[in-house]
């Protein structure tokens, strides 16, 4: 089952039968899915489920076995394309990833160096410090930080050159209630002007921040459409046990 | 607008070299590398004896301090990064693979360079003592810093084995150690043989098939080091002459003292120039090898 593309939005992120072998273990088995331009999409799925290794791939991190994938109209295993994509593609990856003896501002101000903001740098990095809420830790080394903190600050990272895209790996891990409540604020912010991919395994934040959802299990595609299709004739939990049990009595 | 090359690999080699410096650990090896040096190079009872105002005899054990001092350089430039998972952030920038290798090696080459420039003290306690040579100063320091330019690249290939630092120093310090004991040492000579048809093969695939994504160099890089491997440990007899021997007798000539040595008598010679500039190369290139095998 894959998105209707028949709308009038473009496709921003399309995956074509995607496959990621790991010696005999299949960690993603001909997952297509896609995303529409300005809309916000859940990859929903149990723990092992691909989301991650999906994620890795769309941003070029890792290289699919079989199958493709475009985002923005680029091919991501493309080492050039890639180049492209990715300075109009904002990536937070699972956990957040920080140098923990560098401070937010010094990580900013050299992935801004990286991205070559140049003039821009200062203003961007106010930007994402108002959106993220971190300029009260910006001189605190991230060793010293607290994981809600680190995660914003990787929220931040993401922003640093105001990308069309977003893909988040779990952008609310981690997080107290209050910190999972503004992460969810931003991204629904964000998610007016720019096209949104976040993995989560939980069934509330689908809910919360979404309006479109791909679900996962064990490598496979189990469905995607939009929220209202997923939860036609009950509420997001239960069709979500029904569909991953239906998958594993067809399994 | 991604950044140019060289800035993009000046962001990472300048992260690097204030990572190293604004960590305790990093001055105490700097402090351990000038304290060998200048005990290689004074307490000794030969620098007396010969009642010249030289580095010879630090010249002698130098490629073994830098064997020891350079790993720990170079054990954490990728290691790290892997444990840390910072390499998913760090390859999903607008980053070429090269530009991220020839970033980390610039960056650790930088507190190589500021390790030798604190053990210029040697040469200022030969002032004191006697009128060394500007000329041999001059040519000795530049022999030490390309040594040790080539020895980062190759501590760098252990980094990016493992995300254990520690097992990326012993990596490192192998690779190193067989660069200078080749020539004295039968299994040092061999170890960089089967490096250097493993290299070979991989640039061979390379220029063949160029230099697009999937494990194909790496593949080529394998079959190398096999056939490799079987030259120099099989027991065949070709024409009389042993292929085994032969081979580390090929090779032989590899070792890093040897063309040292002039840099030592104060000559520069393009050809040991080459050598540790195409070393360094080899052993980068096996690097951006190394980094794309998350593509395989």
């Amino acid at each position: 089952m894959t998105l209707q593309d028949n709308s009038s939005r473009t496709v921003t992120i399309r995956a074509e039968n995607l496959s990621k072998l790991y010696g005999d273990f299949a960690a993603l088995h001909s997952v297509s899915f896609a995303v529409r331009q300005g809309t916000v999409a859940a990859f929903l799925g149990p723990n092992g489920a691909g989301k991650s290794t999906t994620m890795k791939i769309l941003t070029g991190y890792l290289s699919p076995t079989s199958g493709s994938a475009r985002v923005l109209g680029f091919d991501p295993t493309d080492p050039e394309q890639r180049i492209a994509l990715a300075g109009r593609l904002g990536y937070l990856p699972e956990n957040g990833p920080l140098y923990a003896d560098m401070t937010p501002r010094e990580t900013l101000e050299f992935l801004a160096r990286i991205r070559g903001l140049g003039t821009t740098t200062q203003s961007a990095i106010e930007r994402v410090v108002a959106q993220t809420s971190i300029g009260n830790v910006m001189s605190m080394p991230v060793s010293k930080l607290s994981k809600g903190f680190r995660q914003r600050v990787g929220m931040a990272q993401a922003l640093l050159h105001d990308p069309e895209v977003l893909i988040l790996d779990e952008p609310t891990s981690g997080l107290d209630p209050l910190q999972i409540r503004e992460v969810r604020n931003l991204i629904r912010e964000l998610g007016r002007t720019k096209t949104i991919l976040l993995s989560t395994h939980i069934l509330g934040e689908v809910e919360a921040v979404a309006s479109e959802v791909v679900l996962v299990g064990e490598g496979r595609l189990v469905f995607s459409g939009t929220l209202d299709e997923l939860r036609a004739g009950g509420t997001v939990e239960q069709r979500f046990y029904e569909l991953m049990d239906r998958k594993k009595g067809a399994a | 607008m991604p950044s140019s090359s060289t800035g993009t690999i000046g962001a990472i080699a300048s992260k690097e070299l204030r990572a190293y410096l604004g960590n305790p650990t990093g001055y105490v090896f700097l402090t351990l590398f000038i304290v060998a040096s200048a005990a290689a190079a004074f307490l000794t009872d030969t620098f007396f004896g010969r009642n010249l105002a030289d580095l010879a005899t630090l010249n002698k054990w130098m490629p073994a301090i830098l064997m020891f001092f350079v790993p720990a350089v170079t054990m954490n430039l990728w290691a790290d990064e892997r444990r840390s998972g910072t390499d998913e952030l760090l390859l999903t920038l607008p980053v070429r693979d090269t530009e991220v290798v020839l970033g980390k090696f610039f960056g650790a080459l930088g507190v190589y360079t500021v390790g030798l420039l604190f053990s210029l003290a040697n040469v200022l306690v030969l002032v004191y003592l006697g009128e060394p040579d500007v000329g041999l100063m001059f040519a000795t320091y530049l022999g030490y810093w390309l040594m040790g330019a080539m020895f980062v690249a190759v501590g760098m290939v252990g980094s990016m084995f493992t995300g254990n630092t520690t097992v990326a120093f012993i990596l490192g310090a192998l690779g190193c150690a067989a660069l200078v004991f080749a020539g004295q040492a039968p299994w040092a000579s061999g170890f960089i043989g089967v490096v250097m048809v493993g290299a070979i093969a991989g640039l061979a695939w390379n220029v063949i098939a160029g230099s697009g994504k999937g494990g194909g160099a790496a593949a080529a890089v394998a079959v190398g080091v096999a056939l490799g491997l079987a030259l120099w440990l099989a027991p065949v007899q070709l024409r009389g002459t042993d292929v085994g021997e032969w081979f580390v007798g090929t090779f032989a000539a590899l070792g890093a003292p040897a063309h040292f040595e002039s840099f030592g008598e104060g000559l520069v010679r393009l050809g040991d120039i080459a050598f540790f500039v195409g070393g360094a190369a080899v052993a980068l290139y096996l690097c951006g090898i190394l980094i794309s095998r998350r593509h395989w």
